[in-house]
């Protein structure tokens, strides 16, 4: 074909806007953008770890979307529910953490000060803890480290 | 024997000897030290990458565990927006559909009970 173009319309995005068929329960989307998803991403892991497994699980029996929506509203919920108590309890520490997040390009060694405030206060809270499956036995876990080599890289 | 004059002589007790030996002082630290020196430094260097490249490790860790807890949460939303656009899809198959007699609505062009996804998106 003796054409630059591709066979897509990149001028507007492509939307649907046909609803979701009634027959399933509606949930609303958690619509958080992904540096705040990042900053709670271990405490999602813990929070839900239940549902999540459950709802790999089903995908891993099968791949269909239709298979698997009853698990995956749960999760849905499940991280809903930690992202608002997380708010309730500990708003000014996530904001610190997540806005400091989205400045350093989202590395995690860049804002170990936000977050060693963040992780006491849901430990405290909602008692939550960061760890990291499969770091080192016996030794501080890399959020962890009183003097860390790699921190903010350039600045 | 006195001719008014006095010839000139060595001073008393003779000139003093001509330097022409070498004179190099041993300033600083001696090779073995600044080699010894450097050695350390060398050492604590590699010392030093080889912290780094284990804590590098226990980042990769960190991201790739922070990015696995979020697949759930994001696979969810995607599957629920699949259904939706599916349904849709098939729903507008059915009403184009609806004067062919015998006319399968939604059926995949592949013949195995395996999910297969669309490679065809409809705009």
């Amino acid at each position: 074909m003796a054409s630059h173009r591709q066979a897509v319309f990149n001028d507007q995005p492509y939307v649907d806007p046909n609803p979701l068929p009634t027959s399933v329960p509606p949930v609303d989307e958690l619509g958080t953008t992904s540096a705040p998803l990042k900053s709670a991403s271990f405490f999602i892991g813990q929070y839900c770890k239940e549902v999540n497994e459950d709802f790999m699980l089903c995908k891993s029996e099968n791949r269909d979307p239709a298979h698997c929506l009853k698990e995956g509203r749960k999760v849905t919920r499940c991280a809903t529910e930690l992202i608002r108590k997380m708010r309730e309890s500990c708003l000014a520490e996530f904001d610190a953490h997540w806005q400091c997040l989205e400045k350093n390009n989202q590395y995690f060694q860049a804002c170990r000060v936000p977050e060693k405030a963040l992780n006491s206060c849901v430990f405290t809270k909602l008692n939550l803890t960061k760890t990291i499956p499969g770091s080192p036995e016996g030794q501080p876990q890399v959020h962890e480290k009183e003097k860390p080599i790699f921190t903010r890289v350039q600045k | 024997m006195s001719h008014g004059f006095r010839q000139d002589m060595p001073p008393p007790g003779g000139y003093e000897a001509i330097k022409y030996k070498r004179n190099l002082p041993i300033r600083g630290p001696g090779g073995a030290v600044i080699f010894g020196a450097v050695g350390l430094i060398c050492a604590f260097g590699f010392y030093r990458v080889g912290q780094g490249n284990l804590e590098k490790r226990e980042l990769k860790r960190e991201l790739a565990w922070s990015r696995i807890h979020l697949v759930p949460l994001i696979l969810a939303e995607q599957d629920r927006d699949t259904y939706r656009r599916h349904e849709a899809a098939v729903a507008r198959e059915k009403e184009i559909m609806k004067d062919v007699p015998n006319w399968e609505v939604g059926k995949s062009v592949y013949n195995t009970k395996r999910y297969t996804p669309n490679t065809i998106v409809v705009l």
